[in-house]
């Protein structure tokens, strides 16, 4: 993979569709963004330019923070992170084998089972073409 | 026993990792990513949330150590961990573009700590570029904060004493205020 993946066109339009995908299969989904782990958006749907930007850089802190955590616990990796409020939730995991974070935010009605079982595909799919890194 | 809670900032590759491993006596809780900004700062990762470390100052003092990341995207880490904080440790690498335009920018965003407690600034990386002279950041700090006096030390993010040195300057700063303020209450 390039080492900047986000810009690399073929790797931002592979999220784009992924990203795509997801929402057409889960209409509850309001934003979902692929961002490298230092937080940088390679693709994002919803919320205007600025937003996804700090989006992607919070959803970098949250992975490490949550990665630290399970780290000091010795509970082995981290294999997503859960933030629930009032009004939806958002679901955060790495792409398998990449440096990167699929970050997704999904309404309050949405039941978490599905919420995050389409999460983990989406985020193997969006493994699947590239090339293993050492993550 | 009094704690502290003092805020390493300062560009990425400025060594604000480094220096919290040099002083921490605890296991530094880090949050380290891949970086892909090798042409800002060419290192294998960066801090992209915190990096936590403890330090016992003598038999009364324990400093809580949190190290903010380098970049201005993750600024809300920078606004959070600011609230928390009574001082600050700023580190400027020499070799960094236009050092001193750095030094600039980070006493705009953190200078509210020389109020709360006190700031010093650290010149990293003059092994490897000399860069500009002391006087330098100096003539920048007087400018930027005039009548805030603000030490400019030389130091290795390496040496724990060279940064012990750094942060000892800057708890007694925080202490010897703390002692006015409360002598001016008294008096009052």
């Amino acid at each position: 993979m390039n080492d900047k993946p986000h810009k690399d066109p073929q790797i931002i339009a592979h999220a784009q569709a992924i990203l795509q995908g997801l929402s057409e299969y889960c209409a509850s989904l309001n934003f979902a963004t692929i961002l490298t782990e230092d937080g940088f958006e390679v693709a994002s749907l919803g919320h205007d330019g600025e937003s996804r930007n700090r989006m992607a850089a919070m959803a970098s802190s949250m992975q490490a923070l949550g990665e630290a955590v399970t780290r000091d616990l010795k509970k082995g990796g981290c294999e997503y992170i859960i933030v629930a409020a009032p009004q939806g939730y958002m679901i955060q995991l790495r792409v398998p084998g990449q440096l990167l974070v699929m970050a997704a935010c999904f309404d309050a009605g949405e039941t978490l089972g599905k919420a995050l079982s389409v999460s983990k595909l989406a985020a193997a799919q969006m493994a699947a073409p590239l090339l293993p890194m050492a993550v | 026993m009094a704690e502290h809670i003092i805020l390493f900032a300062g560009p990425m590759g400025a060594g604000k990792t480094t220096a919290i491993k040099s002083l921490s006596e605890i296991n530094v809780i880090s949050t380290e990513a891949a970086n892909t900004e090798r042409e800002t700062a060419d290192k294998d990762t960066t801090t992209v949330a915190l990096d936590y470390g403890e330090i016992t100052l003598g038999e009364d003092d324990k400093i809580r150590l949190y190290g903010v990341p380098g970049q201005k995207r993750f600024d809300f880490m920078w606004q959070l961990l600011k609230e928390r904080a009574m001082g600050l440790v700023l580190l400027l690498n020499s070799d960094a573009q236009n050092p001193v335009e750095r030094l600039r920018e980070f006493l705009l965003e953190f200078g509210s700590l020389h109020a709360r407690g006190g700031i010093v600034v650290g010149i990293t990386r003059t092994d490897v570029t000399a860069g500009p002279d002391l006087w330098e950041y100096s003539k920048c700090i007087s400018e930027t904060m005039p009548d805030c006096l603000i030490p400019v030390f030389t130091v290795d993010a390496r040496s724990g004493d060279h940064m012990r040195t750094c942060l000892l300057s800057l708890v007694l700063n925080i202490e010897s205020r703390g002692l006015v303020t409360s002598r001016k209450e008294q008096a009052a």
